[in-house]
Parts: structure tokens; sequence; C-alpha cells
């Protein structure tokens, strides 16, 4: 397939609905949570894949590899000696009043100093074909089993578009995320923490406790004992974790450590941790180096850490805490996206151009007030992409999250999350706001 | 898998049983379909097995509470729920290609509502689950977790063959399929039988006299199968 017939892609492969009813039968679903309920949802599928050259990919590759590398070595600088802070390249305010920045990871160094294990990149193409960074996601990304499964699906129900196109093979990711698992292994056996059935992506922590060959944890089978994880089994025994791939959120992740009210950690495993006895995918922590004011930063760490240009652009974007940046920031309000700092999931992104003149001066104001919360970018006039609408093909936006595995090497999983919008007016494609998903097809040459 | 937690020791024991408790009760309704035919109120003796009183309009009312109604305990919509709330947590022990099976069995179930001929539309329904049960066999590879499986399939169709008042002969097969599996568990484990209590059903299926006078004693010991002894110094 050339580059010509890449953009000419627009057709589905197979039947739309025997893919999806293949999804549904082995049950891939993400959780909702609509005024106070819980609702199990099928994640829509669409059948015409995004098809990224291998050209293209190759880019995005070394690329992502760079990126990834420089916020790692950020990461263990922060925690550590902060050089990024003293040489002045990131102002120490952006650090501390990070809500992902914890105290409480001073001095630790994690396993082969490895802190983001999984790294979810959403990358978005833009019309004349450049790939930009939007966010990066180094604390609990999720998204990576739905393409997996996926890709297993549509092989049954449309063969012909896997052997007349040369894809790479994208289902090893379980392989991927077991070898970084075993890499970050302190000794024992490997185990999936999720919060539970009602989490959002429980389907996801399941499934790739199936595919890794972990066993699936809640905290209340888990316990410390000596600086020792250990699994509390059904005998009264006990069976040592080496490595903990948690899929629930720093703060929640230790009631000794963290939020004394969380019901869903387990008390000291931050000692366990510290004292090397357990690896702890991804490294609590990390928070400091996905925040939104951070983004703005990472093209100076990749300089800054690896002394190399960086290959893949941010999204042109303002800090609004710079005098020079929120003047622009206030005179282009209206054609600005401005994301809240602490927000995610879609959520806190307010389009300049969506807002009526008084509800502009409001924000205005909230800006000028509380001016480390929000970021500015620029919208980036992004490709759409062909979805199959009620029969019907129709462009939308779309982006995609790449995944980043860090193990002895940092590899990219040759696929990602293609996520789209199902509204035409709409930027935002998040499965929680209605969005969907597609297959992702990076070609072999 | 080297490892089971006691929460999903109960939840694969439960499986067994939701799933066998529905198997049982599609097929019971597939006989009383066959028997409505013939008789108006055929499923009057079936309610009777579980102390339940008639409150249903006709054959049709009943059908449809046993098979649709969530809020029924008995009916084969809510066994399936459960055994699929139970499934759903153990992806990583029974497969995805086995929860696959539940959740083909719900949209089976679910879909047959709208169809003319209901009991037509129902017979895959038995065919999936029996699936279900060879996807067990293939897929987990774990002796232990498909042991504590196989002892909720294998109690819960003793407790309702002895219910449903089965010949002896049938109950005596079942009763030996348990105890095979029951042999298998590891002591000091959850689903370790209690001595007393089993020593109980053995004496009442002694015999087929014994059965027929005190299957009530037999049920309560199967209740109470799987607690710990007590320690007498």
């Amino acid at each position: 397939m050339t580059q010509q017939n890449i953009e000419q892609f627009t057709k589905p492969i197979g039947n739309a609905n025997e893919i999806n009813e293949l999804l549904r039968r082995y049950g891939v679903k993400f959780g909702i949570y609509k005024n106070g309920v819980f609702n199990e949802q099928f994640f829509p599928f669409d059948p015409i894949p995004r098809v990224i050259s291998s050209e293209d990919f190759k880019s995005i590759e070394k690329g992502l590899v760079q990126r990834v590398n420089a916020l790692n070595e950020f990461l263990f600088d922060i925690y550590h000696d902060k050089k990024i802070v003293k040489d002045g390249i990131i102002p120490e305010n952006f650090i501390y009043i990070s809500k992902g920045y914890l105290a409480q990871c001073e001095g630790i160094t994690p396993k082969n100093r490895i802190y983001s294990h999984i790294s979810g990149i959403d990358l978005v193409q833009a019309k004349d074909g450049e790939w930009y960074i939007l966010e990066d996601n180094l604390r609990i990304p999720s998204g990576a089993s739905y393409p997996l499964i996926a890709r297993e699906l549509t092989r049954i129900a449309a063969p012909d578009a896997f052997s007349e196109n040369e894809i790479i093979d994208n289902r090893n990711y379980a392989k991927l995320l077991k070898e970084t698992m075993d890499y970050a292994n302190c000794g024992g056996i490997s185990a999936i923490l999720t919060p539970g059935r009602y989490n959002a992506a429980y389907f996801e922590h399941s499934y790739l406790a199936e595919h890794t060959g972990s066993v699936l944890v809640q905290n209340d089978e888990l316990f410390v004992e000596d600086n020792i994880l250990y699994h509390r089994t059904y005998s009264g025994g006990k069976t040592r974790i080496g490595v903990l791939y948690r899929r629930i959120a720093d703060e929640y992740l230790d009631p000794l450590n963290f939020l004394p009210e969380s019901l869903i950690g387990i008390p000291n495993l931050m000692e366990a941790y510290r004292s090397g006895n357990v690896g702890i995918i991804n490294a609590p922590g990390n928070g400091v180096a996905d925040d939104k004011g951070i983004y703005y930063f990472v093209p100076k760490m990749i300089k800054y850490y690896l002394g190399e240009e960086p290959i893949l652009k941010n999204a042109p974007t303002y800090l609004p805490f710079y005098e020079e940046d929120m003047k622009y920031v206030m005179d282009n309000l209206g054609k600005l996206v401005i994301k809240d700092v602490a927000e995610a999931g879609g959520y806190g992104v307010v389009f300049g151009s969506d807002l009526t003149m008084e509800k502009l001066e409001e924000f205005r104001q909230t800006i000028i007030a509380e001016p480390r919360r929000f970021i500015a970018q620029e919208v980036i006039d992004f490709l759409d992409l062909p979805i199959l609408d009620n029969g019907e093909t129709v462009m939308r936006k779309a982006d995609l999250r790449a995944f980043v595995l860090s193990g002895e090497t940092t590899k990219v999983w040759a696929s990602g999350l293609t996520r789209f919008s199902r509204n035409p007016d709409s930027f935002v494609v998040n499965s929680s706001q209605g969005g969907g998903f597609k297959d992702t097809w990076v070609l072999k040459k | 898998m080297s490892t089971i937690s006691k929460e999903h020791s109960d939840r694969l024991f439960w499986l067994g049983r939701y799933t066998e408790r529905l198997f049982i009760t599609l097929r019971s309704l597939d006989k009383l379909y066959d028997r409505m035919i013939d008789e108006k109120h055929g499923y009057k003796e079936f309610l009777g097995y579980f102390g339940l009183i008639d409150t249903y309009k006709d054959s049709r009312d009943f059908i449809r509470s046993f098979l649709y109604d969530e809020s029924n305990p008995n009916s084969a919509a809510f066994c399936l729920e459960r055994a699929y709330d139970n499934g759903i947590v153990l992806r990583e022990e029974i497969s995805t290609k086995t929860l696959s099976f539940l959740q083909m069995a719900k949209d089976t179930l679910y879909n047959s509502q709208s169809k003319a001929n209901i009991r037509l539309s129902l017979l895959p329904l038995k065919d999936i689950l029996y699936s279900f049960w060879g996807s067990v066999n293939e897929h987990i590879y774990d002796d232990e977790i498909r042991n504590i499986i196989y002892i909720g399939k294998t109690l819960e169709r003793l407790d309702m063959y002895i219910r449903m008042k089965y010949p002896f002969a049938d109950v005596e097969k079942e009763f030996i399929r348990l105890c095979k599996n029951l042999h298998r568990v590891p002591k000091g484990t959850p689903y370790r039988y209690n001595t007393n209590y089993l020593c109980t059903v053995v004496e009442v299926l002694g015999t087929e006299r014994d059965y027929e006078l005190f299957s009530d004693k037999a049920i309560k010991s199967l209740e109470h199968l799987f607690e710990p002894m007590e320690v007498t110094v």
C-alpha cells in the first residue's frame, strides 16, 4: 500500500455489525458512571482502520523512544538532585505545585531506574502530515487491550484485509508487557492491582492479567510484612509479589503514605517499594512528569538530558504563568484551547471559540487569578479520519494513543489506540465522552 | 496460576453453582413447556419443590417469570446474571473464551424474549452452556481452580436433584461425582468438606428408603458442607 493509497483507504474491512458482535461476545466493555449510576457499555468499534505508513511509524517510533527516555531521566532527576531546576530549565514552582509531585517518592530509585514502564503518549496528525504530541500519560495509561482484542477479532471477521495488506501483527502487546513486568520484578509473582469490577477499565485489567499470566488482585488480598508484599492465599498462606502493575491512582495506593481515607490501597506498600522488594508499574510520583504544565518543558528536557533535538513536536503551547505567554493568551483567547492541568479524560478542556463573550470574559479572569492552573494551545487543524456512521462514511476528529514500553530497551508497540469523536463538531475523542475506536495498522513497508 | 485468594475461590464456587442452576432450570422449564401443552397449570408441582405458591395468571406468566424476571431468584435470568457477576472477575483464571459463553448465553436469553417460539429459540442456550463447560475443561490448566468450579456444579446439581425428588439412582450417581471432586480438595482450604456433615449425607443417601424419608436432612447438611470443623481440646 502506498502513501497515496493510505489516504484513500476509506473502506471498512468486513462487516461492522459482525465485528461489533464479536467484540460484544468477548465482552469488550468499559464502565461509565452517569449521575452516580454505573453502566457497562460496549466500546463502539469502527471498521475503517487508521493506516500508518512504515516511514511515518519509524519517525514516530524514534521520537517516542526519545521522549520517554527523557521523561524517565527527568523523573529520576526530580526525585534526586533536581539538576534541571538548579540549571534553570524548569522553574521550581512548576515542580512543587504540581499535584503529581509526591514528596514521599524523594530519593527512591526503582529497579533499573525506570519510572515510566508503560507510557501512553497521545498524538494527532495535522493536515500537513506532521505528527504532534498532545499529552503524555505516565501514570496509568489505559486502552491497549482494545486494539489488541480488536485485531484478533477483525482477523476472524475480515481475513482478506490482512492477507491483501502487509500489516505488522500487533498481537505481541501482552508479550511486551510481560517482558516489561519481568524486568521490573524484584522477586516473586506478577500481579495486576485493580480497584475492582466497577472501574471504567476493568475489562482491560482482567484481559491483560489473563494474557500476561499475572494474578489479578484487589487490595484486600494483599498485605505487607517485613517490607515484603504478599498475596494472601485461600489456604491461609502467602505468596510473594515481585512486581505490581497497579491500576489505581497514586494517592490511593497506600493509606499510610498518601490519602488516609483510601479504602483501595495497601498499607505500607511504599515501604516495600522503597526497600526495593517490589517493583511498581508505573512508579508512584510519575504525575509530576505528565502534568499538563510540565508538558511545555518536555522538548527542553530532551535537549537537556539527551543533548538531542526533539524529533516529535509539541502542539504550540502557552503558559499563562509567563508574562509574555499570558499576554498572548489574553489577546487570542477566542481561538485557543484552554486546558485545566488538574483534569483528565477530556474534562477541563475549553475551546475559546465555543464561549460567549460573557463567558470568555469570566474565563479570562479565572486564568488571570490562577495562571498556573491552565495551559493554552493553538487548535491544531488535525486530520479527520473516515468513520462509518449508519452505513455512511463521514469524517471525524481522531487521535492516536501510542504505547511505549520501557524495559531492557524502550520499545514502541507497532499499533495504538485510535479514538475518534462521534460528534462532528467535537475534538474530544475520549471513550468516557462517547467516542469510539478503530484498529491502527502500521504497514510493514 | 500459582495463588488463589479466598475471594476468588468463592467466586469460582458460585460460578459453578449458578451456571448449573441455570442449566437445570432451563432443562426443567423445557420439560414443563412440553407438559403444559396438555396441562394448563402443569407447573404447580415444580413450584412445590421449592416451597413456592402459585401466584401466576397462567402458564405463560409462569414461564415469563421463570425465564426472564431478574427479580425472581429462581429464574434463569437471575441465575445467569449471578453466574456472569462471578465469572467477570475471574477472566484471568477461566479465560476470555470461557467468559464469552456467558455473554453469549445472556444475549441468547435476552433475544429469545421477542421470538414467537421461545422454546425453539432457547435451544442454542443449552448448547452454549455445554460449550461453557467444554471451555472450562479446555482452558483452565490449574486443577485446583477447575475443581472448585466443579464442586459448585456438582453440589448444586445434587441439591437440585434432591429438592426435585429425582430418582435415587440419579441422585446416587451425582453424589459419587461430588465425592470425587471433594476428595481432590487440599486440606486447610475453604472447600475442604466438614466430615460431620458429609457423614450425614452419606447416611441419608445410603439406601433408597433413607433417601425418601430423610432427604431434607441431606439438603440441610449440604448447606453446611464447608463449615469449618470445630476443634475440641
